[in-house]
């Protein structure tokens, strides 16, 4: 009966609209008109003071490309993005296995490991502020004990953006353990015991049988955790707003200071469209390269 | 094409709704009401809500409402709201925003208003009007003034045996009792600056250089002048204590001065009188800040004043907001604010009453130092739109040398061309 058929999937449709719309609605509000209207800013200049904005084309994006600092600014995010996100897998996939066993107070571990995820950046921030301190901070005095001398830590540009990594590694490391915990305990056990019956170690095991099946927890975490990597503004802020001598400068930090340190609106809006063609770019090859990888 | 038929269609409801959702007037009986958004907290927050309710009492015909935003982020909360339609009649502004908030067609010139000698204008003290003055405008009233000078442990100094500082000291002498009161082996520094390289790290320099005879520009604004010999100098200073001497914290957070003060970490501190309610541990004094030896700068510091920045939102509330400003800001209303928070007061009339600084003293020690170095404010930084761009090459200069990362002359001369640069645009 396909007049029916028809007219079902007629009124499913308008249902559907009229269930989604509330939230369409929002989100066009608050997430795609100041999308499009930041892609206008990004051909205008603009100090934010005056409401004349006049159009000059394409020369905030000519500007990005002669700017040294913009420059500099990527290869701080890159070399971030480079450590932070394979850096937080691995952590994070050596606690999970560590915890996808059945030992007294597990729930306990498991939730100590997820509790860095409930402290707030700047919370975080200010943390390894005082931890890393060139004189009284806890690192320090520990390093201090085994013969080693202070580093300055944040306060040097030589090892302040490692220091940032360390840190949100640790700040990340409870998110890739939960992620990684739920694909660790979707693996079937009997996949396990029929290969230790063949008699397969436990390290070949987990590297045949546990890690190919992680494939889509892997993806998940790659993808999010660059976006996220290439979106890192809070820690900065937090900890060294950018310095010391720019050396903790990313994209977002300085999209951040042009715009609203320097109201330089317009070529901000234009480094937010450089940085966002480049997370479709990364991703988009990050998708087609898992594609190839992983199993279903 | 549905899909871009669909986008249409959401766009087109947005702007419906957003239409919607703007206009919206005021009722035209009962008082005039004005918004005032400020970043008074604690005990500054609790008088200046007093004030405000006096004021109210006082004029049955205005209802004054109050609003804390803090001050960091004002500015940018204001122009949201100016591009919303909905700004502030009365917002409290930082001095070194005033070139931008010139440009903000909503803002008041006082230019005119405060011609009127009830105002008495010329009893704030001249910073004060010249952080409100952008070319022939003046785009706020003072609020608040700042200044530097030099905080000591007397403890730390007794115990080092070195005297405290005078009057008379020199840079030398500073570099020199620094580096006595510099114990490694304790974790303590002679002195504490800020050097995350923003404007919190060039203000702490801008004094020096202008005791030294340097400027931050030249004459008519048009290229930098702090990379001159006397600059160069200045910064030396800078380099040898740090680079050489390693007596000074630099601080890259800029909130470790205070804490680590009070902790008997730091022997000096050269900072304003808002820190020194955070000394509660330990004896300090206070002292104007060294001249350089050879110099015709003399004791200088710099003034930090905040503006009351007045919005245009019709007639009627431009009106009482201007007469509410006035009103704040009158030698009665000064006087009550400055002794209720121990902030110094914004007159000259009210900042020379001797009983006013003994009361201050009495509140917190060391308070009338700073309102008698309100008189070494001899310059202020240039109120050019640039100043944020030639603040941030200069704080990186400073840092890069005090980091041991380049020398004074070569530092200086690089963010000369930086400055210089973004001078000639715009």
């Amino acid at each position: 009966m396909p007049s029916l058929l028809g007219r079902l999937s007629r009124t499913d449709t308008a249902a559907g609209w009229a269930l989604a719309s509330p939230a369409a609605v929002l989100i066009g509000i608050f997430g795609l008109l100041p999308v499009l209207m930041s892609l206008q800013l990004s051909f205008q200049q603009s100090d934010l003071l005056r409401p004349q904005t006049p159009w000059v084309g394409l020369a905030n994006y000519r500007k990005l490309a002669e700017d040294p600092v913009f420059v500099e600014a990527i290869k701080h995010t890159i070399v971030y993005t480079a450590l932070f996100v394979p850096g937080t897998m691995l952590v994070g996939l050596f606690v999970a296995a560590a915890m996808n066993r059945s030992v007294r107070f597990i729930s306990v571990y498991r939730t100590a490991a997820y509790i860095t995820m409930a402290v707030s950046t700047i919370s975080q921030g200010i943390i390894f502020l005082w931890l890393t301190d060139r004189d009284y901070g806890l690192v320090n005095a520990g390093l201090n004990a085994v013969g080693i001398s202070s580093q300055p830590f944040l306060a040097s540009p030589s090892q302040a953006l490692y220091v940032i990594v360390a840190m949100t590694i640790w700040g990340w490391t409870g998110f890739s353990v939960i992620v990684y915990l739920a694909a660790l305990q979707g693996v079937p056990a009997e996949l396990h015991e029929a290969a230790m019956i063949d008699g397969a170690s436990a390290f070949t095991r987990f590297r045949t049988i546990t890690v190919p099946l992680l494939g889509p927890a892997n993806l998940f975490l790659l993808v999010w955790l660059t976006i996220n990597a290439l979106q890192l503004f809070d820690e900065v802020y937090a900890t060294t707003r950018g310095g010391p001598l720019r050396a903790t400068t990313v994209i977002v930090y300085y999209l951040w200071d042009r715009a609203f340190v320097h109201f330089d609106a317009g070529y901000a809006a234009a480094m937010a469209y450089a940085l966002f063609v480049v997370i479709l770019i990364i991703t988009a090859v990050q998708f087609r390269l898992a594609r190839k990888h992983v199993q279903n | 094409m549905t899909r871009s038929r669909l986008c249409i269609a959401l766009v087109a409801i947005l702007a419906f709704v957003l239409t919607a959702c703007g206009g919206g007037g005021s009722s035209p009986s009962g008082p005039t009401e004005i918004a005032v958004w400020h970043g008074y907290q604690d005990t500054e927050g609790e008088v200046f809500k007093g004030l405000v309710a006096q004021y109210n009492k006082d004029h049955p015909d205005v209802k004054v409402s109050e609003l804390y935003s803090s001050n960091d982020l004002v500015l940018q909360k204001v122009l949201t709201a100016v591009r919303g339609g909905s700004a502030p009649d009365v917002a409290y502004m930082f001095g070194s925003w005033s070139p931008n908030i010139a440009q903000i067609p909503q803002v008041v010139d006082m230019a005119d208003e405060v011609k009127n000698p009830d105002w008495k204008w010329d009893d704030f003290y001249p910073a004060e009007r010249e952080a409100a003055t952008v070319g022939d405008k003046i785009v706020g009233v003072p609020a608040l003034v700042d200044n530097l000078a030099i905080v000591y442990n007397e403890k730390l100094f007794a115990d080092a045996g070195v005297a405290p500082p005078t009057k008379d000291w020199t840079w030398d002498d500073f570099r020199a009792a620094a580096a006595k009161l510099a114990d490694p082996t304790k974790g303590q520094y002679g002195w504490l600056i800020p050097a995350d390289g923003s404007e919190d790290t060039v203000w702490h320099y801008l004094p020096m250089l202008w005791e030294a005879g340097g400027d931050i520009l030249n004459s008519d604004d048009t290229k930098a002048a702090f990379n001159s010999p006397e600059g160069v100098k200045a910064v030396t200073v800078l380099q040898q204590m740090a680079v050489n001497d390693k007596s000074v914290y630099l601080d890259t957070t800029n909130e470790n001065g205070p804490k680590l003060m009070n902790s008997g970490k730091v022997a000096m501190l050269i900072t304003g009188p808002w820190d020194l309610s955070q000394l509660s541990d330990i004896s300090y004094g206070v002292q104007v800040m060294p001249t350089f030896a050879g110099s015709n700068g003399g004791h200088q510091t710099i003034a930090g004043p905040d503006n009351w920045v007045v919005f245009d939102n019709g007639d009627a509330k431009k009106k009482a907001a201007v007469d509410f400003v006035k009103w704040l800001s009158a030698p009665e209303q000064v006087k009550a604010f400055s002794l209720g928070t121990g902030d110094l007061p914004i007159r000259t009339s009210v900042g020379q009453d001797q009983s006013v600084l003994t009361k201050l003293n009495e509140n917190v020690p060391g308070t009338s130092t700073f309102v008698e170095n309100l008189s070494n404010v001899k310059k202020v930084r240039p109120t050019v739109q640039q100043y944020p761009d030639v603040s941030e090459a200069l704080g990186q200069a400073i840092v890069s040398v005090m980091l041991g990362k380049e020398q004074p002359e070569a530092a200086l001369n690089s963010a000369a061309t930086a400055a210089d640069t973004a001078l000639a645009e715009k």
